[in-house]
């Protein structure tokens, strides 16, 4: 019995479980304004699986795919800002080669000028240079990762600009749409791609003992340097995966609305996914990491713009609703609340015992 | 002295999850006396001291402050109800002045302005009460860690505290230090007020306290008048059996024809030290003697990649080793304990099962992990076998005692199985018991052919161990000498005079 009750308190001070709960209720209260909201329906002409809680996870992939690469990071003790840039640089570099020059290719069409395989490889080549570029700052340079990858976020837009001459165009290549706009399986392609990476990076991180190496460089680096972990190199590899991340995420990005947009593609993303992952329970601190919290996490940020948007709150009021439900969640998650209602269920649970006995 | 009892603690309990941290203890303090509280790590003596400044709650027991029972809330209460503690590291500003420092937060106001000049006054007044005549407007980090020490008790005392509780005061002071401290304290207590006294050192407890109460793994031993016991039967009290262990250490045996594991020849490195060799025989066990900040910690981070080797060689059973970083040195079967066990050794917020197969994985490469499963088998067999006290080996590090986190760092290299163990002060500012057994854990690792270089600023204990003993000075090896022939007087002299 005591061992039982352990396990519940334990369950109710983790903090991934209270992003679980967050998410239930906020989809309960969907649920009793509009029992539709859980409907389902499968449209033959695109082959694809259509309805809000589709959608949701479809709208939340970019966000998921970056703040994947983002939970490791604050798992280093780091932030990185530039995602968000990369993703507009990523759609800069895809758009550019669909279509060279705009000038001799005026009309946009099923058509690309380069092959396809350059414009899918180089946005995430060069995010993933990018990336490591953030890296090399903090790791070799020793510079705060807050202020390092400040650097990419200010200039990444600028140099999308540059790379499309500050023009935005767009294009009608049909492979292209298909990674933000296709199906496979009957489910969204983006829902399809998010799938693969989390299950990538998870089965990166804790299937070999990279993930282990991040948390004990995050909890104590000097430490961590001196039982023989190369630093250096997983502070590298972090920041690289996270640029290559925020590529595939530029890429879907880009293919939905098949246009690149180097204002505000990806604009205010590295916020959304640092606050996935605190949702998801990582410390900002650095140290334990949870990726299916952070998945949580990203999946309420847009459970609430969706919530906001099916029930036809004014669209002023997004920030502030979104603002006010995150509040709740992150006071839910304090330590405070969660040692109390740990202690209370412990409690419960033991006199429920008691009386058995 | 006065015989009423300013503070009563009775039947204190406090269980943690796992083990009950204090076991029905109780403990009382007079007016006008110094207390000693007595104890290995880990026996219950800072638990007991948390429970009465309000950070740790009682399961049972009460505490009776002046006739009337108190139960104090946090720190804050404590210091309220006259309860005032100054803890081994300094929870002090050392950007702000020593009169900031005294009065931050009580500022006396003139005018609704703080009152400068007033601080000032009290301030130096109350350092001259302590016989410290210093400019109290000077950052409190332009001072020596004594005199910052002085500077949180005065301000505990200016708190008009009936009761001072000094946890490991003496851990960082040198000997005139110390002695300014006793008379400090003894003129507090000649005011009438009661103090707590912790310290590591046998020594002091007998120089200055009135009576003392030793704890044993959560439960009261005993109080005692000091004069009641003898040093021999104080420590017999604290760690039980442990004291036959330290009596019963035996030197490594070293055969004559074993070949040499380490070889240093002329290593320096880009600042401090400039030539210095030294080799380790197979099984043979080096002392490093010297005082702080002799190179003996250089060096040792030199053969372990810590720091950089510009220049001489370093071989490993026979072949050179390029020792660029840890990684390497740990590829050549060297293992190191480093000095600050805090902030270079464990991990605090990581698994003692994470801690300790981290240098064994991070010799493999990221690339092959080790299973849970694996892990845990090698956690649980260090954790019997080091008698590591835990429930079990998902614990947080951070949250052991100092000596067991030791212990856990001991099992991270043991892991590893190293030919040669560097160990960086591995038994400072833990207890006797632990220290005894680390001590025995390295001679055990000798007998079974691993070379230990062991740094130590007790003498007593680097030649109860070493074959050899190698002694530095100003950043230079002075000479060596044999550890079975030598005694601290002749190794005394030659740090003092620098000959041989």
């Amino acid at each position: 019995m005591s061992k039982k009750s352990f396990d519940i308190s334990s369950l109710m001070q983790s903090k991934v479980t209270w992003a679980v709960i967050a998410e239930l209720l906020i989809l309960l209260v969907c649920f009793l304004i509009r029992p539709d909201f859980f409907s389902i329906s499968y449209q033959p002409s695109t082959g694809m699986l259509y309805g809000s809680l589709i959608d949701i996870v479809n709208r939340s992939a970019e966000i998921t795919i970056i703040s994947m690469g983002m939970t490791l990071v604050i798992a280093l003790g780091g932030t990185d800002l530039s995602v968000g840039a990369l993703v507009a640089v990523a759609g800069a570099i895809a758009l550019k080669f669909l279509r060279w020059d705009v000038l001799a290719y005026p009309t946009p069409g099923d058509y690309t000028v380069c092959s396809y395989i350059l414009v899918l490889a180089v946005p995430l080549i060069v995010c993933a240079l990018m990336g490591l570029f953030n890296g090399f700052l903090v790791a070799k340079g020793g510079i705060q990762p807050i202020i390092a990858t400040l650097i990419l976020m200010v200039c990444g837009r600028g140099v999308a600009q540059i790379l499309t001459d500050g023009k935005q165009f767009t294009t009608g290549y049909s492979p292209f749409r298909f990674i933000g706009q296709g199906s496979f399986l009957y489910l969204p392609m983006p829902i399809i791609i998010t799938i693969v990476v989390v299950i990538a990076v998870a089965l990166f991180t804790r299937k070999t003992a990279f993930g282990a190496f991040v948390e004990s460089v995050g909890v104590n680096p000097n430490a961590s340097k001196l039982s023989g972990i190369k630093a250096a190199g997983v502070i590298l590899i972090v920041f690289m995966i996270t640029g290559l991340l925020s590529g595939i995420a530029g890429l879907i990005y880009s293919s939905r609305i098949m246009s690149n947009d180097s204002n505000n593609a990806g604009l205010n993303f590295e916020m959304d996914a640092i606050l996935a992952v605190v949702i998801g329970g990582t410390n900002m601190s650095g140290g334990k990491f949870s990726l299916a919290g952070t998945v949580v996490g990203s999946l309420i940020i847009r459970t609430i713009v969706t919530f906001v948007y099916y029930f036809g709150i004014v669209a002023e009021a997004t920030m502030a609703f979104k603002a006010l439900i995150i509040a709740v969640v992150i006071v839910l998650q304090s330590e405070p609340v969660r040692k109390y209602f740990a202690k209370r269920a412990a409690l419960r649970a033991l006199r429920k015992g008691g009386m058995k006995a | 002295m006065q015989e009423k009892n300013i503070l009563e603690m009775k039947g204190i309990t406090i269980q943690f999850p796992g083990v009950k941290a204090l076991d029905g203890v109780d403990f009382s303090l007079r007016a006008g006396e110094i207390h000693s509280l007595l104890g290995e790590n880990g026996a219950g003596k800072s638990t007991l001291i948390k429970c009465l400044t309000g950070v740790n709650r009682m399961d049972a027991g009460k505490i009776i402050l002046d006739g009337k029972e108190i139960a104090p809330t946090d720190p804050g209460n404590a210091i309220e109800l006259g309860i005032s503690a100054v803890f081994q590291e300094i929870n002090l500003c050392p950007n702000l002045t020593v009169a900031e420092n005294i009065f931050v937060g009580r500022q006396p106001m003139k005018h609704g302005q703080i009152d400068w000049k007033e601080i000032n006054r009290r301030a130096s007044e109350l350092m001259s009460r302590f016989h410290l005549d210093i400019d109290v407007t000077r950052p409190l980090s332009y001072y020596s860690t004594a005199i910052q020490q002085m500077t949180s008790i005065a301000r505990a005392v200016d708190i008009q505290a009936k009761i001072l509780i000094l946890d490991e005061p003496t851990s960082s002071l040198d000997e005139n230090e110390v002695q300014l401290l006793f008379s400090v304290m003894r003129e507090l207590k000649a005011s009438g007020m009661g103090i707590i006294f912790i310290t590591h050192f046998l020594d002091q407890i007998y120089a200055v306290s009135d009576r003392m109460t030793i704890l044993r793994n959560g439960h009261l031993v005993g109080t005692y008048n000091i004069d009641e016991l003898t040093k021999v039967e104080l420590v017999t009290k604290m760690v039980g059996k442990d004291m036959d262990v330290i009596f019963s250490l035996k030197r490594s045996e070293v055969a004559p024809d074993a070949e040499f594991m380490l070889k240093a020849e002329h290593i320096g490195d880009a600042s401090k030290i400039h030539d210095i060799s030294v080799n380790v025989k197979k099984g043979e066990l080096i002392g490093f003697a010297g005082l702080l900040g002799s190179g003996r910690t250089e060096t040792a981070e030199m053969l372990f990649g810590a720091t950089k080797t510009v220049k001489g060689d370093i071989y490993v059973d026979g072949e050179k080793i390029l020792i660029k970083q840890p990684f390497d040195a740990i590829k050549a079967d060297i293992a190191f304990c480093p000095e600050d066990r805090k902030r270079d050794g464990i991990i605090g917020d990581l698994s003692i099962r994470e801690n300790i197969m981290l240098a064994v994985q991070s010799r493999k490469g990221f690339m092959k992990p080790m299973t849970k499963q694996e892990q845990t088998e090698l956690a649980n067999k260090y954790i019997k076998m080091l008698g590591i006290a835990t429930p079990d080996c998902e614990k947080k590090a951070g949250e052991l005692s100092g000596g067991n986190q030791q212990k856990v760092i001991l099992a991270r290299w043991m892991a590893a199985s190293p030919k040669v163990f560097i160990l960086d002060e591995p038994t400072r500012g833990i207890d006797i018991g632990a220290k005894a057994e680390i001590q025995r854990l390295m001679l055990e690792m000798c007998g079974q052919g691993v070379s230990v270089i062991f740094i130590s600023s007790e003498l007593d204990e680097i030649i109860r161990c070493s074959n050899r003993v190698v002694i530095m000075r100003d950043r230079a090896k002075v000479t060596e000498v044999d550890g079975a022939s030598c005694t601290q007087k002749d190794i005394l002299k030659i740090i003092a005079e620098g000959a041989a």
